[in-house]
């Protein structure tokens, strides 16, 4: 379907204008998960929970904040279609924030236990 | 008059013909254009040493470049440009309304060309179709087989006795349309517009336009301006369209209407700007029946005429009658942009005697469709896919909104997804307009979509 080619290619240009930030973010990642993984003790699989709820709270933050960092606001949200897109970019968000949050949370309960 | 280096004179036409004839029996392999058009990237390319010139380096330009380096193995293409700079001319209305940076519509066209294409760094001053060449400025003649014409619109501001581009941003003088800098400088006379309030005049010539949708933009974004500097009790904005209409689209021309009504800015019809005083700050109207009126004005948005360049204008490849004719638009067929007298040349973007669309929404949906047709010719076909003339406005309707409307030739809304309502205000059409556009723009000009 064309459209989804055309979204993957706006997807692919604006993560092209910030791929330094990309690579250091995926390498920090790899990084924590390889920490997480080494550490004695920690559970991934107990961290998830607490990695869950630092998305939804992520895809939260990210669904008030967006709008007006993009020079809108949540009061513009004319229709369904508006919602879908912001919660849709909200759930990237959250999927970042927990993919991050799950290897610190397993580290941290290691540390803590 | 001297020749491209590297390429041998031709005997006029009947040899080219001739040439064409050859290189199209060394171009019989398949072609693999895609069924659905040329939406999608060709996967396959064909055999060729044809000689291509590409006049001009927009988006056009480049895009059907790109598309036919990967398309083509062999081939020579050369694209005839003066240009340096890459400008993102979709994002000129938000820099003149203050929502992007300068920068942000500024890039390199050397970035953007594939590999292995020669770069005239000059102006086609005359187009010889008859003889298969065109002429730059500097007096280079380049010979071609095939020629495609992306020279873009020329902005006729001469029409308009006492304009000065070079004035814009002074004196309440804005106009978006000459590029980066008039941008800029627009939004400078906005600003300082809005702090004091007071009387505007918005003007719509009657040409064809290029993003005929930015003198509705800027109209909307000064009045949300004025609203937002708490100047909008004390200033008044009126919309002075030289047509009979603000929108060629019907259902978008009612629907801005009477918003515009509900918002308080005036409009009157058939009034053409038909000289300015910039000091004065003086601006006159013509009506059709050649009554004048001059309005003071505190701030003025100048749309000049627009007309195609004069090497087309004046050249065998413009209408010679019709509507398209006055303006000397290049004479393609609306649904293959072939030239419909001169069979192996193509037309993209503003250039086009076509009955709508001088956008980058156009450029987007019609370069695969020349790259395409371009090379069934070559092939020794006929052109094959056709152009419906969709084009598409994110119409900003104030900062933080905007209506996504798309349409084609015969001025029908055509969403591209069935859920999209084209005359609703929406966050989503903003955040395409002011963060989505600009990537898919850039896909387009390296011919991916």
């Amino acid at each position: 379907m064309y459209e989804i080619w055309l979204a993957s290619n706006i997807v692919w240009e604006m993560a092209l204008t910030v791929w330094p930030l990309l690579l250091a973010a995926a390498v920090a990642w790899l990084l924590l998960m390889t920490a997480a993984v080494r550490r004695p003790g920690a559970r991934l699989r107990r961290a998830l929970p607490a990695a869950l709820l630092c998305a939804a709270a992520g895809a939260f933050a990210a669904f008030v904040i967006v709008p007006g960092a993009v020079g809108s606001s949540l009061g513009e949200l004319g229709y369904w279609v508006d919602v879908a897109n912001l919660a849709a970019i909200a759930a990237g968000c959250g999927v970042a924030v927990g993919a991050f949050a799950w290897p610190l949370a397993a580290i941290f309960r290691a540390r803590a236990a | 008059m001297k020749r491209i280096a590297g390429q041998t004179a031709l005997p006029p036409r009947a040899a080219d013909a001739a040439r064409r004839r050859l290189l199209q029996l060394g171009a019989g392999a398949p072609l693999a254009l895609g069924a659905s058009g040329a939406a999608t990237p060709a996967r396959a390319s064909i055999r060729t040493n044809a000689r291509i010139v590409i006049a001009g380096s927009g988006l056009g330009g480049i895009a059907v470049a790109n598309r036919l380096s990967r398309m083509l193995d062999g081939a020579r293409i050369t694209i005839v440009d003066r240009k340096e700079e890459h400008n993102y001319q979709p994002g000129y209305t938000l820099v003149a309304t203050g929502v992007w940076p300068v920068d942000k519509v500024r890039d390199r066209n050397a970035e953007f060309q594939p590999a292995g294409v020669t770069w005239v760094r000059d102006m086609v001053a005359a187009f010889d179709p008859a003889a298969n060449a065109v002429v730059t400025a500097g007096g280079q003649r380049i010979d071609y087989d095939f020629l495609v014409v992306a020279t873009g619109l020329h902005l006729d501001y001469a029409q308009i006795p006492g304009m000065d581009v070079a004035a814009i941003g002074s004196n309440g003088l804005a106009s978006v349309y000459p590029g980066p800098q008039a941008a800029q400088a627009t939004w400078a006379a906005m600003q300082s517009f809005a702090q004091k309030g007071g009387n505007a005049i918005m003007t719509l010539p009657a040409t064809p336009l290029k993003c005929a949708g930015a003198p509705l933009k800027m109209t909307f974004m000064l009045r949300d301006r004025l609203r937002q500097a708490g100047t909008l009790d004390k200033s008044k904005v009126r919309f002075q369209s030289a047509l009979g209409a603000v929108f060629g689209v019907k259902v978008v021309n009612d629907n801005v209407l009477a918003r515009w009504k509900d918002l308080g800015v005036g409009v009157e019809f058939s009034r053409r700007l038909a000289a300015i005083d910039i000091g004065a700050r003086r601006a006159t109207f013509v009506s059709p029946e050649g009554e004048k009126e001059e309005l003071p004005y505190d701030f003025i948005h100048v749309v000049p005429p627009m007309r195609a360049p004069d090497a087309v204008k004046n050249s065998e490849l413009s209408w010679k009658e019709g509507p398209f004719a006055a303006g000397g638009w290049l004479e393609v067929d609306k649904a293959t942009l072939q030239h419909r007298r001169f069979p192996n040349v193509f037309g993209i973007g503003d250039i086009n005697g076509t009955p709508r669309g001088k956008t980058a929404a156009t450029v987007k949906k019609s370069a695969p469709i020349v790259a395409a047709n371009l090379v069934s010719v070559i092939a020794g076909g006929k052109p094959e896919v056709s152009f419906d003339g969709y084009t598409s406005c994110p119409l900003l309707t104030r900062e933080g909104s905007a209506m996504l409307i798309e349409f084609d030739y015969d001025g029908k809304l055509t969403p591209s997804l069935p859920m999209i309502e084209p005359l609703q205000d929406s966050f989503f059409a903003w955040l395409l307009k002011v963060r989505m556009l600009k990537p898919a723009y850039l896909a387009v000009l390296k011919g991916r979509v």
